[in-house]
């Protein structure tokens, strides 16, 4: 597959579709995992081979969805650039949205730059639409999602990607993708990656795979945005436990949730205590600080004298704990004067 | 189902499809036929097989995309009237052209094509949809072309055939069933056919030749009846010969059986009169010479057609000729009492001049010349033995009588060979 930057796809692109496509290569996140943009790959033209370039005016393009990738075929016309897109669903062949429920389709201006984008969502809706349909094959899946779906916590931020049924093993498959709600909004701005790098929203995405309609096979997952998982002290400071035998997920999210939500707080209320600690510090030993960690509050030295004795109190906890380690150095009065 | 659409519709729909410069559509033409296949085999009584089969004929290229719908999809019936006119009926499906994308119906494509089969009422309406692809150096160009039943279960594809689009120098070459709907093809033809077909439409050199073949078949049937009748002739003579040679057999059983009688008697006889040798009185030389003697005529029915030059297989057998004087089996007739004049002891003779054996010979002497003429030269000889014989009885009595009193002279056989008792052979 070749996977080619933004840039160089924007490139070959018929310059009557580039602001289309421009739109969609640089703000196009969609789904649950805003974390990965849209691709664009295998670019190729609708024209005769003797029509000069740029006129690439087809292409396939990459849509996370449920952990999965969805490859759709847009099919434009150089020629006709007025002219909305057709789709191929890739190995999706059965899925048929309903034309009259795509605004953005029936309504198509192609002088929008955000059209294409607004369609490609619309879409990825009837898509779930029809993913949530499928998981009528299984009633014990059916009744996960239901179940899921009651609860406004969950049922509003969910992906479900059911897998092709097996004809041979009857064994059918699917996977939920769930968005927690867990607030990280007073995480400490310190404690989260540049912002610069990561502009993405934080989030905390659950995935639990199905690998058989009686959920006797069940795998769940963890994902979190690299602020997150940086601010929570890297990718082993947090293990979700395993899903139960017999349990179902209406139960389990939560529990995950609230594991989260326990991880988040220590986090913050590490940090209150740290800055209090420091703050302590400061007023009582005010004239002796040497120096503290003004952001983060892990680290205080002080400079402290008893009868001719001077010495210097290193204080230090780790991002995330209260936990203060202080270590003491034998200094010469001589080298303080 | 199966598909098929002629050479020259194929070439127009991809002439087309190749001169656009976008994506291409139209509509494609034809009818739909259905065959029944009747199968006889060892384990079933009969089975019959339905097969539609879809002929493609023509197709209607629309000037431009979304000629016929709108951006959702959705179908106008006036436009799609405009497009097609009268020809709405003929539509059996529709086709698409689009370059570098995959052989699989797009969403506006199902979409349209739900639409299409409930406005047209057709329920198996098809869907072609060509490909072109191209290598990224443009060196390679392929053209690809699937026809689908979308109204079937997972988009069904059906095996579209073109006659004649192949390795003809191993098949024959095949005459399309798709007829040719161009009206310029039908003025010329109508124009300038006369010379060439008949009021059936038939070309007129097949029909001479098929007289030709006709006249042949004929000749050839007469030909054969005549074979067979002269089969049966043959085979009718065959066994008139094998009739005649089990008589003739017969009669010599019967002639030898006479002959040891008689010789038996005239021992018998010899015996007793043994001192008188006068001959018997015959005042009439022995009428040896009974020439002719009927031959049981040739029951051959030859009938030959009036007309026919077929040459017979019999030549036409003349009458049977009289027997020649067969001087050369005949004893030369002599006066009784002459000195060369065999004695009936010798068993030549009955004594009132007649000879059952001479007679016998003759009618033998006969039936040989009819079966064995490379024998004519024994009998020749024999009969030369025969003369010599009386002749040497004429010149040498003592000896002759000597031979006559030791056996009989050389006598003919029926089968030609030459037993001599103590004489010459």
């Amino acid at each position: 597959m070749n996977s080619l930057s933004p840039e160089v796809a924007l490139s070959r692109i018929s310059p009557e579709l580039r602001p289309l496509l421009c739109s969609v290569v640089r703000n196009g996140r969609v789904g649950l995992d805003s974390t990965n943009c849209l691709r664009i790959t295998d670019l190729k033209t609708g024209c005769t081979s003797l029509t000069p370039g740029p006129c690439c005016d087809r292409f396939k393009l990459h849509i996370p969805y449920a952990g999965e990738t969805l490859k759709w075929d847009i099919i434009f016309n150089a020629r006709d650039p007025e002219l909305p897109p057709d789709f191929i669903f890739g190995e999706d062949a059965e899925f048929l949205p309903e034309p009259s429920e795509l605004p953005h389709l029936v309504a198509w201006d192609a002088g929008d730059p955000d059209c294409l984008l607004q369609l490609v969502k619309e879409l990825l809706q009837q898509y779930h639409q029809y993913q949530c349909q499928r998981l009528r094959d299984s009633s014990r899946l059916l009744f996960e999602y239901d179940s899921l779906l009651e609860d406004p916590n969950y049922g509003r931020s969910m992906e479900i990607y059911a897998g092709r049924k097996n004809s041979w093993t009857g064994e059918f498959s699917a996977r939920f993708l769930l968005k927690l709600p867990v607030d990280f909004s007073n995480i400490p701005i310190y404690l989260l990656k540049d912002t610069a790098l990561d502009p993405g929203e934080d989030v905390a995405l659950l995935s639990v795979s199905f690998e058989d309609a009686e959920a006797t096979q069940v795998f769940p997952k963890l994902f979190l945005s690299p602020s997150i998982e940086h601010a929570l002290g890297g990718p082993s400071a947090l293990h979700i436990p395993a899903f139960p035998s017999g349990g179902c997920l209406i139960d389990y999210v939560p529990q995950v949730c609230q594991l989260l939500t326990n991880k988040v707080q220590y986090v913050i209320q590490g940090y209150h205590k740290r800055r209090e600690y420091i703050a302590a510090f400061l007023s009582h030993f005010g004239m002796g600080v040497v120096e503290y960690d003004a952001v983060g509050f892990t680290k205080l030295t002080l400079l402290l004298m008893w009868k001719d004795f001077c010495f210097l109190v290193h204080v230090s906890s780790c991002a995330g704990c209260c936990f203060c380690a202080v270590m003491i150095t034998k200094t010469h009065r001589h080298a303080l004067n | 189902m199966a598909a098929s659409i002629s050479g020259y519709t194929f070439s127009s729909v991809c002439y087309h499809s190749a001169n656009s410069n976008s994506d291409h559509e139209g509509f494609l033409l034809g009818e739909v036929r259905q065959e029944e296949t009747l199968s006889i085999s060892d384990s079933q009584i009969s089975s019959s097989e339905f097969l539609h089969i879809v002929e493609v004929h023509n197709h209607e290229p629309c000037a431009q995309l979304f000629s016929f719908y709108d951006y959702a999809g959705k179908v106008n019936e006036e436009n799609l009237n405009r497009i097609l006119k009268d020809r709405r009926k003929n539509v059996i499906g529709w086709y698409r052209f689009r370059r570098n994308t995959q052989q699989q119906m797009s969403f506006r494509e199902q979409v349209i094509h739900k639409q299409l089969t409930n406005i047209l009422g057709i329920p198996d309406l098809v869907f072609l949809l060509f490909s072109f692809i191209s290598t990224a150096n443009s060196s390679t160009h392929a053209l690809e072309y699937v026809l689908f039943r979308p109204n079937r279960r997972y988009n069904q594809r059906i095996s579209l055939s073109i006659p004649n689009l192949g390795n003809t120098s191993q098949q024959e070459y095949k005459v399309s069933s798709v007829p040719n709907t161009s009206k310029n093809y039908a003025s010329v033809i109508k124009e300038h056919g006369a010379e060439f077909f008949d009021k059936d439409g038939v070309i007129k050199d097949i029909r001479a030749i098929f007289q030709v073949y006709s006249a042949l078949q004929d000749k050839v049937q007469a030909v054969c009846a005549e074979v067979d009748q002269s089969e049966r002739v043959k085979e009718k003579i065959q066994e008139e010969v094998k009739k005649l040679k089990e008589e003739i057999s017969l009669r010599k059983r019967i002639t030898a059986a006479e002959e040891r009688r008689h010789q038996e008697s005239l021992n018998t006889e010899n015996h007793s009169l043994q001192d008188d040798s006068a001959l018997s009185d015959s005042s009439s030389p022995p009428s040896l010479t009974r020439v002719l003697l009927q031959s049981p005529p040739l029951e051959v029915s030859l009938d030959w057609p009036p007309n026919s030059t077929a040459l017979p297989l019999y030549p036409a057998a003349p009458a049977p000729p009289p027997a020649p004087p067969s001087a050369i089996l005949l004893p030369r007739p002599q006066a009784v009492g002459s000195p060369g004049h065999p004695s009936p002891g010798l068993g030549l003779g009955n004594g009132d001049g007649s000879s059952s054996d001479s007679l016998n010979r003759q009618a033998i002497g006969q039936e040989d010349q009819l079966e064995e003429e490379e024998e004519e030269e024994d009998e020749d000889e024999d009969s030369s033995e025969y003369e010599n014989l009386v002749s040497e009885r004429l010149q040498s009595p003592s000896l002759t009588d000597t031979a006559v009193s030791l056996g009989r002279p050389a006598a003919l056989w029926p089968d030609g060979d030459t037993h001599s008792s103590g004489g010459s052979s």
